[in-house]
């Protein structure tokens, strides 16, 4: 048993600002130590949270797009919300590539935005008031803890 | 950069000898460009001479692509104005003496730029003070003659009805070049704001870019003695810059008030009383959710810069990771869209 990656990154950060700190004189360098001590303990809430906020997410879209389809004009973005849910079946783990993942899926919920707001009709409202909740939740799934 | 600052001096003050530099230090903040603050001595005809200058340096990247001479110009033109500024000496654009161009000012010693020490007691008498001040500036900002200033020599004025256009349109381009994940709160926004435009203002003026408590140099007393960092200012609406200083991000932990020391609709008032104007409360909200849009850009720009690694600044880093989604979230609650 070894700390885990986010006790290291949070130690490093109290060290930086407890022992480290008080030695320094200079505004600037002073500045930067509280960023990089700032930046450690974001690093570590990431790190722990990334990958599961990611599939979070991607899973959310993938609902969002399969009630989509049917209401969408267009028949080649109606497919493409369809075909997004291979998205989900990846084999790839490491953040990168879930990061990867999740960028085309927010990619397809803009251009789905776009096109649901020059649509008419009351299943084209409904649709866009749920696109804007799932925008309001993706901030919350990135929202840091310490930060209003 | 200390023998780089005497050796430049030397040539820029007339019949001097002997020049030293001392003091040389990095000032906190400036995400946008390095700035240093020295002291210099030299001699004149044997007499001895001293003075305090703050140096702006360019970065191999910013937050903010932006135009020292753009920067220089517009602190000359308020020179001698109500609107307090420190005295311009010199713009260099050649890269040769310090490793990138620069220019130098005048230091004004004696006052802070501290964001949160206005929410103390220590200004409880003063506060209100400061703010009203703070806004009458921005009104004598925005009416400055500027086609007599070295603003002219520098930058054209938009037609009035193209303020909007040409802003929204810099920053959607920023984004564009910028964004490292797709933006589709930033890029909803942009969409509102061009499909419901503000009315032209009644007159271009110019417009700071970045005014908002933290960018100003004021006394313990409450004395407001230099408004910095016109690294974004330009020729518009003057009502962009009213808009800007109202965005959360500015508040600095006290919700609903602007800077962390006055109301909304306060600053408004001591705006609108300044300026001898009534505020048009839509201008002003579409000019709220560009202010957001542009931060989002601005965020994104530090965030390419440092993940690129063209930037080791770490407040690029940290601007990244802490700010683009609490820009979301602004941009969300300014469209009424927010939790």
């Amino acid at each position: 048993m070894r700390p885990d990656p986010p006790k290291v990154l949070m130690g490093v950060a109290v060290a930086l600002m407890a022992d480290v700190a008080p030695g320094l004189s200079a505004p600037f360098a002073m500045q930067s130590l509280g960023i990089a001590a700032g930046l450690l303990g974001m690093a570590a809430e990431e790190f722990d949270r990334a990958a599961s906020r990611l599939v979070e997410e991607d899973r959310a879209l993938v609902v969002l797009f399969e009630r989509a389809a049917p209401v969408v004009a267009s028949q080649g973005l109606a497919s493409r919300l369809r075909e997004a849910a291979a998205r989900l079946v990846g084999v790839d783990l490491r953040v990168s590539a879930l990061q990867r993942d999740n960028d085309v899926l927010r990619a397809l919920l803009l251009e789905l935005h776009v096109a649901i707001e020059a649509q008419p009709g009351a299943d084209a409202r409904a649709l866009e008031e749920a696109i804007w909740d799932e925008l309001r939740e993706s901030t919350r799934r990135r929202h840091f803890s310490g930060v209003r | 950069m200390e023998a780089e600052l005497a050796r430049y001096l030397a040539h820029r003050l007339e019949g001097a000898s002997e020049v030293t530099i001392s003091n040389l230090s990095r000032i906190p903040g400036g995400a946008s460009r390095e700035t240093w603050r020295f002291d210099a001595s030299w001699e004149v005809g044997g007499v001895a001479q001293s003075e305090g200058f703050i140096v702006r340096k360019d970065p191999p990247a910013s937050l903010v692509e932006s135009d020292r001479a753009v920067e220089y110009a517009f602190y000359g033109a308020f020179e001698g104005t109500s609107v307090p500024v420190p005295r311009m000496r010199w713009l260099e654009e050649e890269a040769s003496h310090l490793g990138a161009p620069f220019f130098i000012m005048e230091r004004i010693d004696g006052c802070e730029a501290n964001t949160r020490a206005l929410q103390t007691p220590a200004f409880d008498a003063s506060r209100d003070g400061v703010a009203r001040r703070f806004y009458a500036i921005l009104a004598e900002i925005g009416r400055l003659p500027w086609e007599s200033s070295p603003i002219a020599a520098v930058m054209g004025a938009p037609a009035p009805g193209d303020c909007w256009k040409r802003e929204l349109g810099y920053w959607e381009g920023m984004i564009d070049a910028n964004e490292l994940s797709p933006q589709p709160i930033a890029r909803a926004a942009i969409r509102w704001l061009r499909a419901n435009p503000p009315p032209p203002p009644a007159h271009v003026g110019p417009v700071h870019g970045d005014y908002r408590v933290g960018n100003f140099l004021y006394t313990r007393e409450g004395e407001i003695r230099a408004i910095l960092d016109w690294e974004m200012a330009h020729l518009g609406d003057p009502l962009e810059d009213l808009a800007w200083s109202f965005m959360e991000l500015w508040e600095w932990g006290r919700s609903g008030y602007p800077g962390g020391i006055v109301l909304t609709e306060d600053a408004i008032r001591y705006y609108e009383e300044a300026a001898g104007t009534t505020v048009d409360r839509d201008a002003l909200h579409w000019w709220l959710v560009f202010s957001c849009v542009k931060g989002q850009g601005i965020w994104l720009t530090g965030a390419r810069s440092f993940q690129e690694g063209r930037s080791r600044e770490l407040i690029h880093a940290f601007t990244s990771h802490n700010l683009i989604n609490t820009q979301d979230e602004a941009i969300l609650r300014a469209m009424g869209r927010g939790a």
